[in-house]
């Protein structure tokens, strides 16, 4: 029986393992204007102020610490080692609104509880992002007949991305902070003048 | 012998009806002897207050006491009917402690006024607060808000201007 033979140079390599700092720059697909400075050998790179930022920014999210309800033990699934929050940079939820930039309000937002939240918000630095989880947060949920609920926290502050479910699964929170890194991506001047495709 | 009817033939002018509520024996008290009829149910064994519930008919208030004995493991439900426009009832402080928390809350969300209770404040809504949500006649179309005051406490308002971010 003859030996398989196989013949390497048929064998298409799917993708260039990035080796140079520029090359893992570009792998990221954050920063477009790369190419410019390939051809200069990789010493000069142009990009705008924004694009920089909007990397640093949606590279380490810290969420401040804050349940309200039933999804705030879903947040914890997600903090935890089998979903892993850690692989986007906001393992550490911040004790203190001060030093975060993303609000989860995970939970029932109650008539006596909004103005906690809204100063809470508040108290938050700028650039300030909110995630509104669950139909509680988004519409006022299965409450939303009820006196002493809101009917959706985005009557008091500004939500980026909404999340559904009751309460939502780890995996459908994980895609909302996928929304968000997007939405973070295309902030600022550089998405104006197309440079972050 | 079920603990109702054991506490008729003790009390035979205190209780009006027996009957079961729910596979617990039921007993429906006078107004006037509810405290009797509570020391005579303490004697019996029921150490334990539960639950204190209200019930709005339209026309009379039901206030439910639901008792457990965990000597025996037996169930009690006492009920007490008042009427409509003052309903009052006498409080049971004085023999059961946790009666203190389960009134306010009656107090709070149904609006039944218990006399002889050491401090009847709102427990779960914020004082100001206008009516008594669980009640049938809760006015449901006016929207009522809560702000923070200087000192933090809560501060009830209709028109929540400077909680919402438009009107």
């Amino acid at each position: 029986m003859d030996p398989v033979t196989i013949d390497t140079t048929k064998i298409k390599t799917v993708k260039k393992k990035p080796v140079t700092a520029l090359e893992k720059l570009e792998d990221t697909g954050l920063i477009s204007t790369v190419l410019a400075a390939r051809e200069r050998e990789g010493l000069i790179l142009f990009s705008t102020v924004d694009q920089i930022f909007n990397w640093a920014r949606l590279s380490s999210l810290w969420p401040v610490t804050s349940g309200l309800a039933c999804c705030a033990i879903e947040m914890m699934a997600v903090a935890m080692a089998h979903h892993d929050i850690a692989r986007f940079g906001m393992e550490i939820f911040r004790a203190s609104p001060r030093q975060a930039d993303l609000m989860f309000v995970a939970g029932t937002v109650t008539k006596r509880m909004a103005p906690r939240v809204k100063q809470l918000y508040e108290m938050m630095p700028e650039p300030k992002w909110v995630i509104a989880v669950g139909s509680c947060a988004s519409t006022g949920g299965p409450y939303h007949e009820s006196y002493a609920v809101l009917k959706g926290v985005d009557l008091i502050i500004p939500v980026d991305v909404y999340i559904p479910g009751c309460p939502p699964r780890p995996e459908a929170w994980l895609y909302g902070v996928i929304q968000l890194r997007e939405k973070i991506k295309n902030e600022g001047y550089g998405a104006k003048w197309g440079l972050n495709k | 012998m079920n603990p109702a009817e054991e506490l008729k033939q003790k009390l035979p002018a205190a209780v009006v009806s027996t009957g079961m509520q729910l596979n617990k024996p039921m007993a429906v008290i006078k107004k006037e002897e509810l405290l009797n009829a509570a020391k005579k149910v303490k004697e019996m064994g029921f150490d334990h207050l539960s639950v204190i519930t209200g019930t709005d008919y339209n026309d009379h208030f039901e206030v439910v006491y639901n008792f457990f004995s965990y000597e025996k493991k037996q169930n009690l439900v006492l009920k007490v009917i008042t009427d409509h426009d003052n309903p009052e009832v006498d409080s049971l402080t004085s023999l059961w402690k946790g009666a203190d928390w389960l009134e306010r809350e009656t107090y709070d969300l149904v609006g039944i006024k218990f006399t002889g209770h050491p401090n009847l404040i709102r427990i779960l809504l914020p004082d100001g607060w206008v009516g008594h949500p669980l009640r049938k006649d809760y006015d449901m179309n006016t929207e009522q808000f809560v702000t923070m005051g200087e000192g933090g406490e809560d501060v009830v308002s209709t028109d929540g201007g400077n909680l919402l971010r438009r009107k």
